[in-house]
C-alpha cells in the first residue's frame, strides 16, 4: 500500500519512478565551513515564520501599530519569545551573513565564474538590512519612530532625488498611517518575495558551479554527511538565538512614538559602525553615512575584478584578503566604539533610565486600561486622575505647588484632612497656608503701620477681618485702618484651643462628606463654632454672610468645583482677599469637576500614593 | 558537479550513515518543534479569551414609557460604554441590535430578543407585512414572541434580559452560539 502510494506521488510530481537520483556530491568532502548558507536559510524561514504569526497580530496604523505590539509583548502567551526570535533572528542573519561571505571570500569563492553568486549574495545582504530598517519602525515606539527619522533624513541627503526618496518612503509629508502601511506592505511582502526569489537563484547557482574544492580530492554525498553538519549548526545558532532572547526577555518596546518627546534615537545595532563614523567625521556626518557604505559595498563588488587569478591559495591573494579583512575590522572597532561612547555617557544612561520608566509605564497602563483608539500616547491619559493632574500642573501648580515660587497655599496629599484643618486653625496665616498671600501681606503691613502709631484701638473694628475658607474668627479686634493703603483682613489664629479644637476641626471635617465623621464631636463642635466663627463665617447653603467664606460643603467635591470656578464669588473670598484667578471661563464644568475629584482625593492620600499615580 | 570517486575513508560504513541521517532527522526535528511550539502557542491564544469585552452592567434604553402595549417590537442598537477589543479600548461601540416591546401591563411585561439570527448570526428584521421577524440571509421566520416559525434557523430568537430600574430600561447584552438548537452563551 505505502509502495502504491508513493509510486502514485513520485509519478505526479514527474520523479522518477524506478530508481532513485544519483545524490549530490560535495567535492573536496563535507565540511563545517559550508554550513553557513544552510544556516542562513533556516534563519530566514524562522523569520518568515514567527513574522506570519507577529502579523495575525499587528495592526499597521498610527493609533494601534504601539497598542498591537504592547499587546504581543506583554499580553499574549509567549508573544514576547516569538517577537524576540523574529527581532533578534534579523541580527542572527547579518551576523551568520558576515561569517559567509568571509568564508566565501576566504575560499576564492567569488572568481570565476561564481561572480554571479558571489554578487547575488552581496545583494541579499543589503536587502537583509534594508529589511531590518523595514521593520524597525513598525513598532511605532520611541525607539523605532527616532531611528527612522534619522535613517529618511540621511536617505533625504541623497544627491538630486533625496527629498523625493524621502517623501516616497513616507507617504507623503509627513510620518502618519501611510507610512506605517508603506512600511508594512515592504517588510511582509515585497522583501519577502525578492530576497526569497534571489535566495533561490542564488542558492542554485552556487549548488550548479559546487564548492571550489580546495581541500582534496574526493567527493561525498550531501546526504547525510553535510546535512548532519548543517542542521548540527543550524540547532546551535537556535539554541544561542533562543538563550539571547532568553536573557533578553525578547526585544525591547519603549514608550509609543510621541513626537513631541526627544529620545536619544540609535540605529539597529549592525549600523552602529555608520553612527560612530558620523560621530567622528563631525560636519561631514551625511557624506559619511553615505559614502562609508558605498565604499564597502563598491569594494565587495569589485573584488572578482580586482583579484581575477585563478590562484585560489591565500597566499596568492593575501593583500586582498588583508584589504578585506581590514575593512571588516574597521567596521568591527566602530561597532564596539560606539557602544563604548555611549557606555561612557552618564547622563545618557539617565536619560535610558527614565526613558525606560516612561515605557514600562505606558506598557503597564496599555495592560491594565487598553490603548485608547485615538493612539499609543493617549494610553498616558488612561492613569487614574491624569486629565485633573495634567489640569493641575498647567494651571494651578505655579501658585500652589512647592518649591515654586507660590503665590497660594499650599495644596499637597493630605489636604484638607484633620490635621490640616487643626494646623490651618492655629495658624491660618502660617507659610503653608495664607502666609504667602497678599491678603495676609498686606495684613501684615497694616498691623506695623499700626504698631507704628503705637494708637490703642478705641472702636472696634464693624467688619471683622473677614476669613479665608477656614472658620474660628479672631479674638482680637484690629485697630481701625485707613481707607487707602493695607487692610489687615487676614484671619486670625482660632481661639478655641485643645479638645475642644478637635471638636472644632471635626465640624469643618464633616463639610466634606467624608464618611468617618465623629457625629458627637460634631455636635460638640457646634457650639464652638457658633460661639467663634459666626461672626464671619456661616454653614448655610448658598448665603454670603459677611465678607468672609461660607464654609458650607467645605472641602466636598461640589465646594471645588464651585470654588475654582470662581473664588472671588461671595460666598467665598470675595473680590478683595483672593488673587486666584476665576477659572470657570478658562476650564470646561467638566475640567474644573476633574480638578475638584482630585481635590478630594488629595485629601485621604499620602505622599506614597500620589507619587503611584506615576509621573505625567 | 557530481562527480569524483567516492574513496572509503570510514565515511561510507553504513551504520555511521545511518547514524548521521538519524541525528540530522532528530535535529531537524527538534528546531522545528522549538520554532513551532512558541508560534502555535502565540496564534492559539486569543481562541480561549474574551477579546473583546462585554458591557459589566446592563446597558440603559432609556424611559420604560416608551414602550406601548400593542405596538411593534422596537430595534434598539446595543451600545457599550466601554470596550476592550485585544489592545484597544474604545467607547460607546455598537455591538449589536436587539429587538424589545411591551407584553403586558406591569411594569415586568417586556420582551427583549437578541437581533443576531440563531442559524447563522445574521442582522434579523421585523416584517410589518406579516407581523414576524425574517432574517434576511435565509428566510428564516420567527414569531412576534420569538418562536422560530420557517427557515432552517434550529431554534426561535434568543431572549435577552430587560429590567426597568427607576423608569429606566436597562438590557443585558449576551452573545449566544449560532447553530444550536438550544441557546448558549459564548
Amino acid at each position: 500500500m505505502k509502495a502504491r502510494v508513493v509510486a502514485f506521488l513520485r509519478e505526479r510530481a514527474g520523479l522518477d519512478s524506478t530508481g532513485a537520483e544519483a545524490p549530490r556530491m560535495i567535492e573536496g568532502g563535507a565540511s563545517f565551513a559550508y554550513v553557513f548558507g544552510s544556516v542562513l536559510v533556516f534563519l530566514l524561514a524562522f523569520e518568515a515564520i514567527t513574522g506570519a504569526a507577529l502579523a495575525a497580530f499587528y495592526s499597521p496604523s498610527t493609533t494601534d501599530a504601539w497598542g498591537s505590539v504592547a499587546y504581543i509583548q506583554d499580553q499574549m502567551s509567549w508573544g514576547w519569545l516569538v517577537r524576540g526570535i523574529h527581532f533578534h533572528g534579523g541580527g542572527a542573519i547579518v551576523v551568520v551573513a558576515g561569517l559567509h561571505l568571509v568564508q566565501t571570500a576566504v575560499a576564492g569563492a567569488y572568481k570565476r565564474p561564481r561572480e554571479l553568486v558571489w554578487w547575488l549574495g552581496i545583494l541579499l545582504l543589503v536587502l537583509c538590512l534594508a529589511w531590518a530598517v523595514t521593520g524597525y519602525v513598525l513598532r511605532w515606539d520611541q525607539a523605532g519612530f527616532w531611528a527612522n527619522k534619522v535613517e529618511l533624513g540621511i536617505a533625504a541627503a541623497t544627491p538630486l532625488a533625496g527629498e523625493k526618496i524621502k517623501a516616497l518612503a513616507l507617504g507623503g509629508n509627513d510620518y502618519g498611517n501611510l507610512t506605517l502601511t508603506r512600511f508594512y506592505a515592504l517588510h511582509v511582502i515585497v522583501l519577502p518575495a525578492v530576497v526569497t526569489l534571489l535566495t533561490v537563484a542564488h542558492v542554485k547557482l552556487a549548488r550548479k558551479h559546487g564548492t571550489t574544492a580546495v581541500r582534496r580530492a574526493t567527493a561525498v554525498p550531501s546526504w547525510p554527511d553535510q546535512a548532519v553538519r548543517n542542521s548540527l549548526a543550524i540547532a546551535l545558532t537556535l539554541a544561542i538565538l533562543l538563550a539571547y532572547v532568553w536573557t533578553q526577555h525578547g526585544a525591547e518596546l519603549a514608550a509609543p512614538a510621541n513626537p513631541s518627546q526627544a529620545y536619544d534615537a540609535r540605529p539597529l545595532w549592525y549600523f552602529r559602525w555608520l553612527l560612530e563614523l558620523r560621530d567622528l567625521a563631525g560636519g561631514a556626518e551625511k557624506i559619511a553615512a553615505m559614502v562609508a557604505p558605498a565604499i564597502v559595498a563598491g569594494f565587495l563588488v569589485m573584488l572578482p575584478f580586482l583579484d581575477k587569478r585563478p590562484d585560489l591559495t591565500v597566499r596568492a591573494r593575501a593583500s586582498w584578503l588583508v584589504g578585506l579583512a581590514g575593512l571588516l575590522i574597521l567596521i568591527c572597532a566602530l561597532t564596539l566604539m560606539s557602544f563604548a561612547r555611549d557606555g561612557r555617557d552618564d547622563d545618557l544612561a539617565k536619560r535610558r533610565v527614565a526613558a525606560g520608566e516612561v515605557a514600562d509605564r505606558a506598557r503597564l497602563l496599555a495592560r491594565t486600561n487598553g490603548v485608547p483608539s485615538t493612539g499609543g500616547i493617549d494610553v498616558f491619559a488612561t492613569a487614574p486622575m491624569w486629565k485633573a493632574r495634567s489640569i493641575y500642573a498647567q494651571k494651578c501648580a505655579g501658585c500652589h505647588e512647592d518649591p515654586k515660587d507660590r503665590k497660594g497655599p499650599l495644596i499637597g496629599p493630605g489636604h484638607g484632612n484633620r490635621v490640616w484643618l487643626k494646623a490651618f486653625l492655629e495658624d491660618p496665616s502660617g507659610d503653608l497656608f495664607w502666609g504667602r498671600t497678599k491678603l495676609v501681606k498686606e495684613s501684615k503691613e497694616a498691623q506695623k503701620i499700626e504698631e507704628e502709631k503705637g494708637a490703642k484701638p478705641d472702636v472696634p473694628k464693624p467688619d471683622p477681618k473677614p476669613e479665608p475658607k477656614a472658620p474660628a474668627k479672631a479674638d482680637k479686634e484690629s485697630p481701625p485702618v485707613p481707607d487707602t493703603g493695607p487692610k489687615d483682613l487676614a484671619m486670625k489664629p482660632s481661639p478655641v484651643k485643645g479638645s475642644e479644637l478637635d471638636d472644632l476641626v471635626e465640624v469643618l471635617y464633616a463639610q466634606s462628606g467624608a464618611t468617618d465623621v465623629d457625629a458627637a464631636k460634631v455636635k460638640r463642635g457646634m457650639a464652638q463654632f457658633e460661639g467663634a466663627c459666626t461672626d464671619c463665617h456661616t454653614l448655610a447653603e448658598g448665603v454670603a454672610a459677611t465678607a468672609s467664606p461660607n464654609l458650607f460643603g467645605l472641602g466636598s467635591r461640589d465646594y471645588y468645583t464651585s470654588f475654582i470656578s470662581n473664588p472671588k464669588s461671595p460666598i467665598h473670598m470675595t473680590e478683595d482677599m483672593s488673587q486666584m484667578p476665576r477659572f470657570d471661563k478658562e476650564l470646561t464644568i467638566v475640567e474644573r469637576d476633574a480638578l475638584a475629584e482630585y481635590l478630594v482625593w488629595l485629601r485621604t492620600a499620602t505622599k506614597a500614593d500620589v507619587d503611584a499615580l506615576g509621573p505625567l | 558537479m557530481t562527480s569524483g570517486t567516492v574513496i572509503d575513508m570510514g565515511e561510507n560504513d553504513p551504520d555511521r550513515r545511518k547514524f548521521l541521517k538519524v541525528a540530522t532527522c532528530a535535529m531537524g526535528g527538534g528546531v522545528g518543534i522549538v520554532v513551532a511550539a512558541p508560534v502555535l502557542r502565540l496564534v492559539l491564544d486569543p481562541a480561549g479569551k474574551e477579546t473583546v469585552t462585554s458591557p459589566t452592567e446592563p446597558l440603559d434604553l432609556g424611559a420604560a414609557n416608551r414602550l406601548r402595549i400593542g405596538e411593534p417590537p422596537r430595534r434598539v442598537e446595543v451600545i457599550a460604554p466601554l470596550v476592550k477589543d485585544a489592545w484597544s479600548a474604545s467607547q460607546n461601540v455598537v455591538l449589536g441590535a436587539a429587538w424589545i416591546r411591551r407584553t403586558g401591563p406591569n411594569p415586568g411585561d417586556l420582551d427583549a430578543r437578541s437581533a443576531v439570527c440563531p442559524h447563522l448570526g445574521c442582522a434579523v428584521g421585523w416584517d410589518p407585512d406579516k407581523g414576524n421577524y425574517l432574517c434576511p440571509c435565509h428566510d428564516s421566520r420567527f414569531a412576534i414572541g420569538g418562536d422560530k416559525l420557517s427557515g432552517p434557523s434550529e431554534r426561535g430568537l434568543d431572549a435577552l434580559p430587560l429590567k426597568v430600574v427607576d423608569g429606566r430600561l436597562k438590557l443585558t447584552w449576551i452573545r449566544f452560539a449560532t447553530g444550536r438548537s438550544t441557546p448558549e452563551p459564548v
